[in-house]
């Protein structure tokens, strides 16, 4: 508090010098060796520094926020700390990200100050210039967001949908290409990639204060069929950008993969509130039963049937094993249930592994699994239209995209009927969800029926994809993974599982120069962001209505106001 | 007289070697009000437990309407016993009408599959049921709150919005578990209000509630549970005057409690010479409380 009573009558001046600094450090070299050239140490050919400028150049998003501050600062706009704020944290995280590269990556201390006494101060005058706009921004009062009237023609409406979600696929597709593909022959993949998000986390969080994201968000609530043919037609453009790459169409449709997964996943654990710590069996499950229909040659049935055929049978299946895992909460509650169903993912494992019955191929798996093939075209190879040659897993891609939307429409479906708010009532106050007359013994057990086929059908594409089905894509980290999609994008929330399961892909393949430390900050951003955004990057909207009334201190309602309303007297008064 | 909705007959609960409740007696009648008071501990929530499925009584049974009801929370709610909570146990993540519409779910029949395709009769039974819930919303007043969450609701709006979907489930029978604690006074004037409404639409309320002044301005039906019996039922104005009822809550009058004691002290004289002291100071503080409460 003292320092911001100190800083509060110097708030404006230092906005403003920091706007200035920002600008200045975007001019400033930041480090000490000729780009490109000159023979300080290996390093001289740094590809980080090729287009500083570029679109994916870190100076230019430091001059663009530096601009940025500085506009606010002298414009009349009402939300002005709560957009500064946002820029500076942006600014912070660009310059943070890139200085610590350049002396970590770069050579050490001798990339900023070479021996010569040649100074590169950019990174240092940027982080300088970000603490000044945060500091200053915080010392005064943080406006509310302004609610813009949703109220407008529908033309309106559907052009700023169809700009904001084209907006938002050019974005992605920067982001996936920023730094090109991670890997040992780009180490610096990782830095712009991350360089950017957090530039684009800044900018996003200044339109997000002006309340304009608010306001995308709730014409699409409005025209939600409009948007969901946008957003549909969107993801299916994502292969004529520039992110239409062989290896980003595989890590698209991984993600798509992931991304089914995690929302039957959301249905357990998001609406119920069942804790599954072994869900990816059912994709296992799903893939080997895909694998042993599709005639590979190590399958058990000697037959192979058409693939939509087995997908639904391999979905019947991981939802019959849903039912059966299911069944103990009946029983057992909370951490317990957790357990085992931690138990019954390390069983199949196990079982995969030891090959029982023969359906899964032991240590050997089940290698080639052919592709899916229509219409006399196979799905891992190039598509040719016309005279426009798409790269090969773009209908793999297009098949998940199309798989994910149907998994959406189930989710949206289910939580907005009876049988969802069941789900949601047992998750929020079992006992009195009993006294409402709902059987939650049956409820559970749905539940956990329905994320699970939902799973194997994500798994029989899976196996196709994949080609070879081995017991190792199914352990317990990969569960982890998949829970942790879940609560990173914020439980409830279909948006927030997509969201969670591509940033838990695409961070690992950005961040692979890395590999050493990656686990550990992976890790540091799942503690952070639940530190400070505990209910998820896309909260559902029950939890946004929470958000928004936030305290003046930024301080999420829920930390406040810590709901009392089952002490554990309670719990034992209706106990049997 | 007609018979009765709801009927307890010899109703006994017992945890281990503690006889929560003895033989308890109750019946309701359509149009009902009926109050049961006690001091801490005397069961009432225990027998309401019983009513409601959460227990099964040791012995004795709970009829609806003639049958008897099933041990599962769920089936009463389903056969039309509907509770509310001695502390509020809404659905706190939900909007107002959502907690009013999952009370609603026992009489809506739409299945997964429904569910998952949101045809035409899904969606007409869903228009009904959130008709329902404003209905309910308004009946509560709690008109234009239903899309607020129920965990940002004023305490005495979350009491309502209990008995709001309580009343979803379409009860014959309504179990308040002390409806008007916390409330300020005309907090606990609407209360009433609203109670006397529900009876109107013909359905038989019981109220636990502690505040005797409201039982007794409520209620056509008093029973007075002590350490798990029925000490004293009948009309208000009966149970208001019973000396056995004032002894339970207020302890003996002063004289009787100190001639007990100095009974007891002739027995051994020497040491006990403090107690009386200390017991009869105890009970003139005690006279003017009773003599207000006589009053009444």
């Amino acid at each position: 508090m003292t320092i911001k009573d100190a800083v509060r009558p110097f708030a404006r001046p230092l906005v403003i010098v920091g706007g200035v600094l920002a600008i200045i450090a975007a001019l400033l070299p930041w480090a000490t060796f000729t780009l490109n050239e000159g023979p300080y140490p290996d390093k001289a050919t740094l590809q980080f520094f090729d287009a500083p400028f570029a679109v994916s150049g870190f100076r230019l998003h430091t001059l663009i926020l530096g601009v940025a501050v500085l506009i606010v600062a002298f414009a009349p706009i009402p939300v002005r700390n709560r957009i500064q704020r946002a820029l500076g944290w942006g600014l912070l995280a660009v310059s943070v990200v890139n200085t610590l590269f350049i002396l970590f990556g770069g050579g050490g201390l001798g990339a900023v100050t070479a021996i010569d006494g040649a100074f590169a101060f950019g990174g240092v005058v940027g982080i300088i210039a970000a603490v000044a706009i945060i500091l200053a921004a915080n010392s005064g009062v943080i406006e509310p967001i302004p609610h813009w009237n949703n109220k407008v023609p529908t033309l309106v409406a559907y052009a700023a949908l169809v700009v904001s979600f084209v907006a938002l696929l050019l974005l992605v597709a920067m982001m996936l290409n920023a730094g090109g593909q991670g890997g040992v022959g780009n180490p610096y993949a990782g830095p712009i990639f991350l360089s950017l998000l957090g530039f684009l986390a800044g900018v996003l969080g200044a339109l997000h204060g002006i309340g304009l994201t608010g306001w995308i968000s709730r014409l699409s609530d409005d025209h939600k069929w409009f948007s969901v043919i946008v957003l549909l037609l969107c993801a299916l453009a994502l292969p004529f950008t520039e992110a239409g790459t062989d290896y980003w169409m595989t890590t698209a449709a991984n993600i798509g993969v992931y991304a089914a997964t995690a929302i039957g996943l959301n249905i357990v654990v998001g609406l119920a509130g069942l804790l599954d710590l072994g869900y990816v069996a059912f994709l296992g499950i799903g893939a080997f039963v895909a694998a042993n229909f599709s005639g590979a040659a190590a399958a058990k049935m000697g037959f192979e049937l058409p693939f939509v055929v087995a997908a639904i049978i391999a979905a019947i299946v991981a939802g019959i094993f849903g039912a059966i895992v299911g069944s103990p909460t009946l029983r057992v509650r909370g951490d317990y249930l957790a357990i085992v169903t931690l138990a019954f993912g390390e069983i199949f494992k196990k079982s995969a592994q030891n090959d029982i019955g023969g359906f899964t191929g032991g240590a050997n798996a089940i290698p080639g699994v052919p592709p899916i093939n229509w219409f006399g075209q196979s799905f891992d190879k190039p598509l040719t239209i016309g005279s426009l040659e798409l790269p090969s897993g773009v209908l793999y891609y297009v098949l998940i995209i199309v798989l994910v939307a149907l998994v959406m429409v189930v989710f949206a479906n289910l939580k907005n009927s009876r049988i969802g708010r069941a789900w949601i009532a047992i998750r929020e106050d079992e006992d009195a969800a009993r006294a409402m007359g709902i059987k939650t013994g049956q409820a559970k057990i749905l539940a956990f029926l329905i994320g699970a086929t939902l799973a194997g059908l994500a798994g029989a594409v899976f196996a196709h994809k994949t080609s070879t089905v081995a017991y190792d894509s199914f352990q317990f980290i990969e569960s982890v993974t998949l829970l942790a999609a879940v609560i990173l994008g914020g439980m409830g929330s279909i948006p927030g599982a997509v969201l969670g399961a591509a940033l838990l892909l695409v961070l690992p393949e950005k961040l692979r120069e890395f590999s050493d430390y990656r686990l550990i900050l992976f890790g540091l951003a799942l503690v952070l962001i639940m530190r400070f955004r505990p209910q998820g990057l896309v909260p559902d909207k029950h939890r946004r209505a929470e958000l928004a009334n936030e305290g003046a201190e930024g301080v999420p309602i829920d930390e406040l106001n810590v709901p009392d309303d089952t002490p554990g007297g309670a719990k034992a008064e209706v106990a049997r | 007289m007609t018979a009765p909705v709801l009927s307890a007959t010899d109703v006994s609960m017992i945890f281990g070697g503690l006889t929560a409740l003895k033989d308890v007696n109750i019946e309701l009648h359509e149009g009902q009000i009926l109050g049961l008071i006690g001091p801490n501990g005397a069961g009432k929530t225990t027998f309401f437990n019983c009513l409601t499925g959460l227990y099964t009584p040791t012995r004795g049974t709970v009829k609806l309407h003639g049958r008897t009801l099933p041990s599962d929370p769920a089936a009463v709610t389903v056969a039309g016993v509907a509770r509310t909570f001695q502390n509020i146990r809404l659905f706190p993540s939900m909007t107002a009408l959502e907690n009013v519409l999952v009370g609603r779910h026992s009489r809506m029949k739409q299945g997964p599959v429904a569910s998952l395709f949101h045809g035409p009769a899904f969606k007409k039974g869903e228009a009904a049921a959130k008709a329902r819930g404003l209905e309910l919303l308004d009946f509560v007043g709690l008109s234009g709150l239903d899309d607020e969450l129920a965990r940002n609701l004023p305490y005495g709006d979350q009491r309502r919005l209990e008995i709001a979907r309580a009343l979803a489930t379409d009860p014959s029978v309504l179990l308040l578990d002390e409806p008007t604690a916390g409330m300020n006074p005309q907090e606990t004037e609407a209360a009433r209000q609203l109670i006397f409404a529900i009876r109107e639409l013909g359905i038989a309320v019981v109220v636990i509630e502690h505040d005797t002044k409201f039982i007794f301005s409520l209620c056509d039906h008093v029973s007075v549970l002590v350490q798990g019996q029925l000490l004293v039922e009948g009309p208000p104005e009966v149970v208001r005057g019973d000396p056995r009822v004032i002894e339970a809550y207020l302890g003996k009058p002063p004289e009787e409690v100190q001639a007990e004691v100095r009974q007891y002290a002739e027995e051994s004289p020497a040491e006990r010479t403090q107690v009386i002291e200390t017991v009869s100071e105890r009970t003139q503080v005690m006279k003017p409380i009773r003599e207000e409460g006589g009053q009444q």
